[in-house]
């Protein structure tokens, strides 16, 4: 609880420092916003051509667009420390002093940074989600929502643990490593697109290596009464939780990479 | 039992080198940082810690302080060894980088210490006594409500302090505190350092290349390099086994010429004065005026001890280092 306090006021001191350069934020949302929307409308124009894609209707697919985005950007806006920032934390000598402290190291990199430009892209995977809501006229339950819910929160969980790997190998080589973007940002692309329109290997990346699939695909496909492969209801509720296995394995390995770190010179 | 006990550290560091032509595999080479190094720290000492750089100074801090972890050897800081009991043993130290920042770059210094706060714990009550008693010793008052960046060096590292301070720990690690400051915050800060170690009792450990911060602050000096100990006592001591050297500047009414003097002394001339450089034990001071004085009438003339900068430069020199 106490944990989560620091996190609440860190974040707020973050906004307001952020706050100190209104042109440039204003700006770069802007930008921001002009980029996810770029991606909204090559959806749209997939729809516009192709009507579907396989089972999924056009307001399908900007459900699943809309999920992926406010997921993603959810934790790019909240866990910039991680998915951003923690290169350069390991470069500058800045995790030295975050070793210093009576906190958990993960706990103030997350306290250290946030993103509040990406609050543009979530706002435009909620309109893709509303938008895809309308035209699929999804009937909302509570069960619905809980999903919905979880799948998001999770999927944060899910999204961090990933970017947990790129830092593991930060604290050794003192650089980040591309590979990883592969299944980070890769993953955020292919992702946005229901897993069952692509072939077998892909499939298996994305839900067993890093599973989307299972943490936000599953439970979208419940949320739009199309069950994904057919499978049962109660399964939209425990997939999710993979995601929140993969960051808690990930942590471990963090916390014993942690063990090998060893500071710049000074 | 002493408050820091040192035994026999060690650490290397594996480095690897740019890729040479013609090979597949990197060049790894080893460096020794520390090999070996023992030493005692009382509660309540201020104690200076020198050396060239990349001696291993800000190793030794860095294992002290819990962030690194070293090869062998043991180290007990209050009972506690820092890189295994991480989180216990870093809420009773306070760390000040002299290149390194604590704090939060565009927020209210205010801002900033009610995070620490929160980060370490501190009760309400104390600290709001302690920020006081700080504020008021650092003359931070006019800054609390200005962020960082737009403070002036000097400023910053009185600010810098004032962070590492606020959770009332019972060692202060400093490295290269008075770093790019000018003469007067030099003097505030070794003020403020003397303060802090004789009213609260505080045990400080000072890095330093500033001879003078040493000479103003700490009874005690060690000296490092090469990863190891090299001396450990008083300075006066230590600068006294290399303090041999004396230089006269001398100026005669006329444009008098030097008389001959004898070999081992150098002599430079600056317009009308002459600088002669002569070792103290070869050539008596009061011998040397003598002879000077027989060449005619002399207008001015000082005698000057070596700068303890160029001291520490001929015993580095001397150690090999």
């Amino acid at each position: 609880m106490d944990t989560l306090k620091l996190y609440v006021k860190s974040m707020g001191m973050l906004l307001k420092s952020q706050l100190q350069y209104p042109a440039s934020f204003c700006l770069q949302t802007l930008a921001q916003i002009v980029m996810e929307a770029g991606e909204l409308m090559a959806v749209l124009l997939l729809i516009d051509r192709f009507d579907s894609l396989n089972q999924w209707s056009g307001g399908d697919l900007l459900f699943f667009f809309g999920l992926m985005s406010v997921t993603f950007y959810l934790t790019e806006c909240f866990g910039r420390g991680i998915t951003g920032n923690f290169g350069n934390f390991v470069r500058t000598g800045q995790l030295d002093t975050f070793l210093l402290r009576p906190r958990g190291v993960l706990t103030q990199v997350l306290c250290s940074a946030m993103d509040p430009r990406r609050f543009g892209c979530i706002a435009v995977g909620v309109a893709a989600l509303i938008l895809g809501c309308r035209q699929s006229q999804v009937q909302w339950t509570a069960w619905k929502a809980l999903a919905f819910a979880e799948s998001v929160f999770l999927g944060v969980w899910l999204i961090l643990g990933l970017f947990l790997i790129e830092a593991v190998f930060c604290i050794h080589s003192v650089k980040s490593v591309e590979l990883v973007n592969a299944i980070t940002y890769g993953g955020r692309s292919a992702c946005e697109y229901p897993i069952d329109v692509y072939p077998r290997p892909l499939r298996i990346l994305f839900t067993v290596v890093a599973p989307f699939a299972l943490t936000l695909h599953v439970p979208a496909a419940y949320i739009l009464d199309k069950p994904m492969y057919g499978w049962p209801a109660w399964t939209a509720f425990a997939t999710p939780l993979a995601g929140a296995a993969l960051f808690a394995v990930m942590y471990t390995v963090f916390q014993y990479a942690m063990r090998f770190y060893r500071s710049t010179g000074s | 039992m002493p408050y820091i006990e040192v035994q026999d550290l060690q650490k290397h560091f594996i480095v690897r080198k740019k890729r040479e032509k013609g090979r597949l595999l990197r060049e790894k080479t080893r460096i020794q940082a520390l090999q070996g190094v023992s030493f005692t720290v009382e509660k309540g000492e201020l104690v200076g810690y020198i050396g060239p750089n990349g001696a291993g100074k800000s190793t030794t801090v860095k294992i002290l302080s819990g962030i690194l972890t070293p090869d062998g050897g043991e180290a007990r800081v209050g009972g506690m060894v820092p890189w295994k009991e991480r989180r216990q043993h870093v809420r009773r130290i306070g760390v000040v980088f002299g290149q390194r920042s604590q704090l939060w770059w565009d927020v209210p210094l205010l801002d900033s210490y009610s995070l620490l706060k929160d980060i370490y714990r501190v009760p309400d009550e104390a600290y709001r006594r302690r920020l006081a008693d700080l504020t008021d010793a650092l003359d931070l008052g006019d800054l609390l409500r200005t962020p960082l960046r737009l403070l002036s060096l000097g400023q910053r590292m009185r600010a810098e302090l004032c962070g590492s301070l606020l959770h009332g720990p019972e060692l202060l690690f400093l490295d290269e505190p008075t770093i790019g400051l000018d003469a007067v915050s030099k003097l505030a800060l070794r003020d403020f350092l003397r303060r802090e170690n004789e009213q609260n009792g505080t045990t400080i450990l000072l890095t330093t290349h500033d001879m003078e911060d040493i000479a103003a602050l700490c009874p005690r000096v060690m000296v490092l390099g090469h990863g190891k100990k090299l001396y450990d006592g008083a300075l006066p001591e230590l600068l006294s086994r290399y303090d041999t050297r004396r230089v006269i500047t001398v100026r005669y009414g006329e444009g008098e010429e030097l008389p001959p003097l004898p070999p081992g002394c150098a002599v430079e001339r600056e317009g009308e004065n002459m600088k002669i450089t002569y070792e103290q034990k070869d050539l008596p001071t009061a011998e040397l005026i003598a002879r000077l004085q027989s060449a005619g009438p002399i207008r001015e003339l000082t005698v000057q001890p070596q700068n303890v900068d160029h001291l520490i430069a001929a015993m580095y020199r001397e150690m090999n280092l």
